[in-house]
């Protein structure tokens, strides 16, 4: 009977357990939407932050999470790529291999400060590149390759062994197999963790303090040249993005209405954070069934 | 001239010892690691016919047919010694290219393996890659091969179509399209028919038939009525070993080994 | 089925008809073509490779950097390494006597580490054995998903809620100016459940069946079959489950740094101001001059900061190494 009780009372704290899990995400959730959602106008996503007044907006941090993302992206994904075909295609059992998984582990493994401060280093010291777009994107990309490395290793290692029989028995090269026989047939899986990963690069934030910086210049939005200084395309300025603002904000800005200006910014983060995981689900599923259906 | 090794039957008759047939195998041998798949085997076999290999799992039939077109160099673990001569060639030297070679010599897999592509990118994939690129030689290439394979009537106007949504036997029927237009001369079949239904089965085996009048076909069977259905000459493996190999006829009426006759009668499988 | 252009089938072999099978299948004797499809395969694989080694490059270079910068300190400003790491006194900013004690740093991270571990890893495993062993179902229909969204909100909104929601309520019941350990703890404990959780989860659910029904068939409960089978089983990875979320909560610098109080010193209670080496990095590293000594005292809490990621990763592989002997 003792066991029976038990057994019992143990059901009823694990089932407790997985309900408090529950409910601190919908308080958690719902509390950042509670406190932020009034906030997110189209006034705010569209003007200036301000440093003094009530009522700036995060029209600049917005854009900047946006292209900083496209940049880091344009650099992980072949990068990314290149590593996970290496370590399912090109590697064999050796001493080089390990070391390079060692490396990519040690690279997952990092806190994102620490990267930041080697994006700092680098960039901001030895370079004198200063805060800019290229940094953050090169220390997010730093960041970032672990998880593209692993998701497209993992992809083509799913795709059935028998498709690359079939292409090397028809006489067709390994790369050339690679690239118009694996590397499609992952497709699906590899795009899902990129996507997946946009959602997590653009809520970083720790990366980005000393590499992209904690100030923008007033973007002209009217001037498209890469190399004005207050062009939205130019990649050597700074670039406070909007996880960084959201810190910012409450750590150093002196504005009154810092936090509704953070709420409304973290309610926003979120949302894309959000969109960002849903997509990556349904693109993902979409093209799967694509391929294995009709055409 | 090959050498002639007291292990194996090389006892074949109908053949003139002085030529080299167009694919002859001279004592080969695969290794895995140390367990050795394949145990000196020599066959000649000729052209335009349809020589079937028989024998219980884990003979060896499937790595010695994989070792004409060199398919266990994808294999790290896999060791070949010995030689194969196709029409004269050394195929097991260092100086051979692999592609080349599966070109000529192709290959059909047990389980249909048709890429998750159109029905005419599957044909194409290897005619790019072998640098036939030109649209109209491209477009008549798949059609010859579809007609070959006895699945242009079906699928003419649904080439765009995902390969995938086609049946099992019209799966593997592409395979063999995908093979023809590379225009080899030497067709390797890995258990071909297993995993398809009595009626595709037959629509397979009434195309080899068609196709020996212009290609050299090798069949690895687990099917006996099959091997006696279609080849020409059929071989008998076990452990490895080459026990037997004759002529269809006279294989199954009048087996020479004993390890034959009670494969045949069934008493082993 | 009678195959017709027999005329065409053969007008590939007409073209090689003077070419000898040597040709065709030797090496060194092969038309540009093919020689041109064999250098595009050498390029592709050059590219691979290139890749790879930028990987090794960047963690070799990362860590090489870091280690320099970091001994700095110790080399070029005279600092005693032992008392740096054992001295309560941070005070490099002192124009006269300037400190570097980093020990109230390194006792705030490890109290967070710990104190958030305590608080998230009882309901982390509990959520798992709930959604491995109490209800696979809605385990994996409802909350895979919220684990998911948790882990997807960006550590600074974690950072948001614990001071706009925790700090005042933590003040609100006397804990004098709110903040400290006690925010710290709960919300970096917030933080790491998700992870916790998922990976336990699928440690738990990747315990053979098989072992649940033959405990069961012997005649015991499921929460007997919990704790005398399954959870031994998958021990090692639920320990590594537990090792990663500390891992990301000694690493984790900005949410803390908005709640801890950052004040240089440790702490006699869970409501008094701390600190963290990740917190100290982030508020002073923007305001110190490069080549100071201020400067590399900071890169050298980094440098304790790498070290313990490595240490962390080591434990994880050794935890690893035991669930694949289990």
């Amino acid at each position: 009977m003792k066991s029976q009780v038990s057994n019992r009372v143990a059901i009823v704290l694990i089932s407790a357990c997985a309900g408090l899990m529950a409910l601190i995400m919908i308080a958690l959730v719902g509390n950042i939407f509670y406190q932020g959602i009034g906030h997110v106008t189209w006034h705010f996503l569209t003007t200036v932050a301000s440093t003094f007044q009530v009522g700036g907006g995060i029209k600049d941090q917005l854009w900047n999470s946006f292209y900083l993302l496209i940049v880091t992206m344009i650099f992980t994904i072949p990068l990314g790529i290149a590593g996970g075909v290496y370590l399912s295609e090109y590697a064999k059992q050796s001493r080089v291999t390990s070391f390079i998984r060692s490396c990519v582990e040690v690279l997952a493994s990092l806190p994102s400060i620490i990267v930041g401060l080697f994006g700092m280093l680098i960039f901001v010291d030895t370079f004198h590149v200063g805060y800019s777009i290229v940094s953050g994107a090169v220390a997010l990309t730093i960041f970032n390759l672990p998880v593209i490395v692993r998701v497209t290793e993992d992809s083509i290692r799913s795709v059935p062994a028998d498709l690359k029989q079939a292409s090397f028995g028809l006489g067709v090269g390994h790369w050339y197999t690679i690239k118009k026989v694996l590397l499609p047939a992952a497709f699906p899986g590899i795009l899902t963790g990129i996507i997946l990963s946009a959602g997590r690069v653009f809520g970083e934030s720790a990366v980005l303090l000393y590499t992209a910086g904690l100030t923008s210049p007033d973007l002209d939005f009217k001037n498209w040249s890469p190399f004005a200084f207050d062009s939205p395309l130019n990649p050597f300025r700074s670039a406070e993005t909007l996880s960084v603002h959201i810190w910012s904000i409450n750590t150093e800005a002196i504005v009154k209405d810092a936090p509704q200006v953070a709420a409304g910014s973290a309610v926003v983060l979120i949302l894309f954070v959000l969109v960002f995981n849903l997509l990556a689900r349904v693109l993902g599923a979409w093209i799967q069934k694509r391929m294995s259906g009709k055409s | 001239m090959i050498g002639v090794q007291e292990k194996t039957i090389v006892d074949f008759p109908h053949r003139d010892q002085e030529k080299k047939a167009f694919v002859e195998v001279d004592n080969l041998s695969v290794y895995y690691g140390d367990f050795q798949a394949v145990k000196q085997v020599s066959m000649p076999i000729e052209k335009n016919t349809i020589t079937a290999l028989i024998g219980p799992s884990g003979c060896g039939k499937s790595t010695f047919l994989r070792a004409l077109n060199r398919m266990n160099d994808m294999l790290t673990s896999a060791r070949t010694e010995g030689s194969v001569y196709y029409d004269g060639v050394s195929l097991l030297d260092e100086d051979i290219d692999v592609s080349a070679l599966r070109k000529e010599v192709g290959m059909v897999f047990q389980r249909p393996n048709p890429f998750p592509k159109s029905i005419y990118d599957n044909v194409v994939h290897a005619l790019r890659y072998h640098g036939i690129r030109q649209k109209s030689e491209v477009k008549a290439l798949v059609q010859e091969s579809l007609e070959q394979a006895a699945l242009w009537d079906e699928v003419s106007d649904r080439l765009d179509v995902s390969a995938l949504s086609l049946s099992g036997g019209q799966q593997q029927r592409l395979c063999i399209a995908r093979t023809l237009a590379l225009k080899p001369r030497v067709i390797l079949f890995d258990e071909p028919t297993s995993a398809l239904d009595p009626i595709s089965t037959a629509k397979i085996e009434n195309l080899m038939l068609e196709l020996k009048k212009n290609y050299t076909l090798i069949v690895v069977t687990h099917n006996m009525q099959q091997a006696a259905r279609i080849a020409d000459n059929t071989a008998f493996f076990y452990q490895g070993e080459l026990v037997e190999y004759n002529a269809t006829n006279e294989f199954f009426n009048q087996p020479k080994e004993k390890r034959t006759a009670e494969y045949i009668n069934g008493q082993f499988s | 089925m009678t195959l017709n252009n027999k005329g065409s089938l053969l007008s590939m072999s007409d073209k090689f008809a003077d070419d000898s099978t040597q040709d065709r299948l030797r090496k060194r004797r092969q038309n540009i073509n093919v020689l041109f499809r064999r250098d595009s395969e050498l390029r592709g694989k050059l590219a691979i490779y290139c890749g790879a080694v930028l990987i090794i490059l960047a963690t070799i270079s990362l860590t090489v950097f870091l280690v320099w910068q970091g001994l700095r300190l110790f080399l070029f400003d005279g600092v005693n390494p032992l008392s740096f790491i054992f001295s309560r006194d941070w005070n490099p900013g002192d124009s006269t006597h300037p400190t570097y004690g980093a020990l109230p740093m390194i006792f705030g991270s490890f109290a967070i580490t710990f104190l958030s571990v305590i608080i998230a890893m009882p309901i982390s495993i509990g959520t798992a054995l709930f959604m491995s062993e109490i209800s696979r179902k809605w385990g994996n229909k409802a909350l895979r998903p919220v684990i998911e969204i948790l882990v997807g909100i960006p550590s600074v909104v974690y950072g948001l809620v614990g001071l706009t929601l925790i700090v005042p309520f933590i003040v609100a019941h006397g804990g004098g100016i709110g903040y400290g350990l006690l925010p710290g703890m709960i919300v970096v404990g917030l933080m790491i459940m998700p992870t916790i959780t998922s990976i336990a989860a699928d440690a738990l659910q990747s315990i053979p069946q098989e072992l649940r029904n033959a405990s069961y068939a012997l005649g015991a409960t499921k929460w007997q079959t919990i704790y005398k089978v399954v959870i031994p089983a998958a021990l090692p990875s639920l320990l590594t489950a537990v090792v990663l979320g500390m891992a990301r909560a000694f690493g984790e610098a900005l949410a803390v740094q908005m709640i801890i109080g950052n004040v240089a010193d440790i702490p006699h209670s869970l409501v008094k101001p701390a600190s963290t080496l990740t917190t100290i990095i982030t508020l002073n590293m923007g305001h110190t001059t490069n080549g100071s000594a201020f400067n590399h005292a900071l890169w050298s809490l980094g440098l304790i900061l790498l070290i313990m990621s490595y240490i962390f990763i080591l434990i994880t592989r050794y935890l690893s190494r035991r669930s694949k002997v289990l």
